[in-house]
């Protein structure tokens, strides 16, 4: 039943009609649109998304990518502050990192070694980028990171 | 080339467009300047435990060291940027601190290929083109023999 033949049979509870998963009309799916978002925000606010672990990390990652693009100075590249804040979550970056690392590799070296105190990267691997990664993900299928 | 990559190249270093540069391969993460400049195209070279580094060289991130990385390869010092006959040169960019930035190498028509971090690799025709406050200012130009 659509909106006009709720409206023209005298319903007075009008609900939303979906079609599909689509609103009947333009405004009726941006006033949907409004109340959803309206809702996220309310019930989700910034504070609380940064709380959470995956966000937090995603975020900072974004900033530390688009920040250091860039450069070649790996000192540059991992002493950027939002890089330090992802190895300042500790423990929990661990399975986050590597998650990342299997579907993108990157340099997220010095940010294991220093949350984790191990290297298990083969010294003939440096400088590698696919290698080293690799030598990491066997760690974190070993330590039980990746499943 | 992505106008993306394009887009973010000249918002890094604004005075390239005017300068002239061409881009020349995809973006990777998989070599730097530092390499590329050695004609390494698959490893990352910085004095730090997580890249290759010439064993022979000391991991200090100094002008003097990076320097000697590329005498190992046969480059001298030289005293200018233009283009030689049988010549190969390279040029390392320090920041305000004296530390090593970047490193690009002349090519045959006489223009300088940069790897660009993680970026692409790009042509550009002059030095100047890099240099700002981003890679700072060419410290030292070293040129070798072109190899057959």
């Amino acid at each position: 039943m659509t909106y006009v033949e709720t409206v023209s049979k005298g319903s007075k509870k009008w609900v939303p009609i979906q079609n599909g998963g689509v609103a009947v009309g333009k405004e009726s799916s941006f006033i949907h649109g409004e109340y959803k978002r309206s809702a996220e925000h309310y019930l989700l606010p910034i504070s609380r998304q940064w709380a959470n672990p995956l966000t937090r990390f995603l975020t900072l990652k974004a900033e530390w990518e688009a920040e250091t693009a860039h450069l070649s100075s790996m000192t540059k590249i991992v002493m950027h502050h939002a890089y330090q804040q992802i190895i300042g979550m500790g423990q929990i970056a661990i399975p986050l990192i590597l998650l990342e690392m299997g579907k993108k590799p990157d340099h997220w070296f010095w940010a294991l070694r220093s949350i984790t105190g191990e290297d298990p990267v083969l010294p003939e691997h440096r400088g590698r980028l696919k290698q080293m990664t690799e030598d990491w993900l066997k760690w974190g299928r070993k330590n039980g990171y990746i499943t | 080339m992505s106008s993306k990559g394009q887009k973010l190249i000249e918002e890094i270093f604004p005075s390239l467009q005017a300068i002239g540069y061409d881009i020349t391969s995809p973006a990777t993460k998989e070599y730097n300047c530092i390499a590329w400049a050695a004609g390494d195209s698959e490893t990352w070279w910085w004095p730090n435990k997580d890249c290759f580094w010439p064993y022979e060289i000391p991991q200090e991130e100094s002008l003097d060291v990076f320097i000697k990385v590329y005498e190992a390869l046969g480059y001298s010092l030289c005293d200018n940027d233009r283009y030689e006959e049988g010549v190969e040169k390279v040029a390392i960019y320090v920041d305000s601190e004296g530390i090593p930035t970047h490193a690009a190498r002349q090519l045959n028509n006489g223009r300088w290929t940069s790897k660009l971090g993680k970026l692409e690799d790009i042509e550009h025709n002059t030095l100047e083109g890099l240099a700002g406050y981003e890679y700072g200012t060419v410290a030292v130009i070293m040129k070798r023999p072109k190899k057959n």
